[in-house]
């Protein structure tokens, strides 16, 4: 009984973080999109498996999955989960810097949370480009 | 785990700030860990996997069927699996309340991050390993 009540009256209250209050700002919106390129690159890496599997096959297995990496949807796809690592990977290397107790201030965590946003997108753009120049 | 963590936090001094028992959280450890080899492999593994796009069968399996983009992108997979399901199982703890639901939601991401796993080294076997 005083579990059953417990839960109610927990699941009546309102949880923090109260997105919906707080004022947004840069650190907050880097932390969640930190969890949403990782949740989205779990996606990635399940449609990349399939995709994998079916060049390994081949053949009719190849062409059902093929539009998971051509046409329009499969490069927009591949560009978002190539922006997704490098976001998740400097979001990262962010919270690295913050387990030695740098950049922890207001103007650092600030300037960290700039990079992440500007230099995820900056690989992304430079990765294409070399890659385009090779090909 | 009794090994000393290396890190320290910025505000209350060696290792207080991971966890009451001063034993260092496993688990943000094990993520730190992870994530020091997804580093290289997640930007080697970029640049191959932008590679993929647009590519015919034949171009893809030339892509992947080369030594060490192969090596490269199977540790890729692995490790990264690896870090996701301890990740995925953060963002379901946060937010599957429900006792059972959140019991059956773990069970679902660990199996479906073995699969996930499990086919991308599947694939790339097929496809790199000598013939």
């Amino acid at each position: 009984m005083a579990d059953a009540d417990t839960d109610r009256l927990a699941a009546r209250r309102p949880l923090s973080p109260h997105l919906t209050v707080f004022k947004p700002i840069l650190t907050m919106m880097m932390s969640i999109a930190h969890r949403i390129t990782g949740a989205g690159l779990y996606v990635g890496m399940a449609l990349l498996a399939l995709f994998l599997l079916g060049a390994a096959i081949g053949g009719g297995a190849f062409s059902a999955v093929s539009w998971i990496a051509s046409g329009f949807i499969g490069n927009v796809l591949v560009l978002m989960v190539v922006w997704a690592i490098f976001h998740h990977l400097l979001g990262g290397v962010r919270h690295a810097l913050w387990d030695r107790g740098l950049y922890m201030d207001a103007k650092g965590r600030e300037l960290l949370a700039q990079g992440t946003l500007v230099g995820g997108v900056l690989l992304t753009l430079l990765v294409f480009i070399f890659k385009t120049l090779a090909s | 785990m009794t090994v000393a963590t290396r890190f320290k936090s910025g505000r209350t001094g060696p290792g207080d700030a991971y966890v009451t028992d001063h034993s260092g959280s496993p688990h943000a450890r094990f993520m730190r860990l992870t994530s020091y080899a997804l580093v290289p492999l997640g930007m080697l593994s970029a640049w191959w996997i932008l590679g993929l796009a647009g590519k015919s069968l034949e171009g893809v399996r030339a892509e992947i069927g080369r030594p060490i983009p192969a090596l490269m992108l199977l540790a890729f997979g692995v490790i990264g699996m690896i870090h996701a399901r301890r990740g995925m199982d953060d963002i379901i703890e946060d937010y599957v309340h429900d006792k059972a639901l959140k019991a059956q939601a773990i069970v679902a991401n660990t199996w479906a991050s073995r699969v996930i796993a499990a086919i991308w080294v599947f694939a790339i076997l097929l496809i790199a390993a000598p013939k």
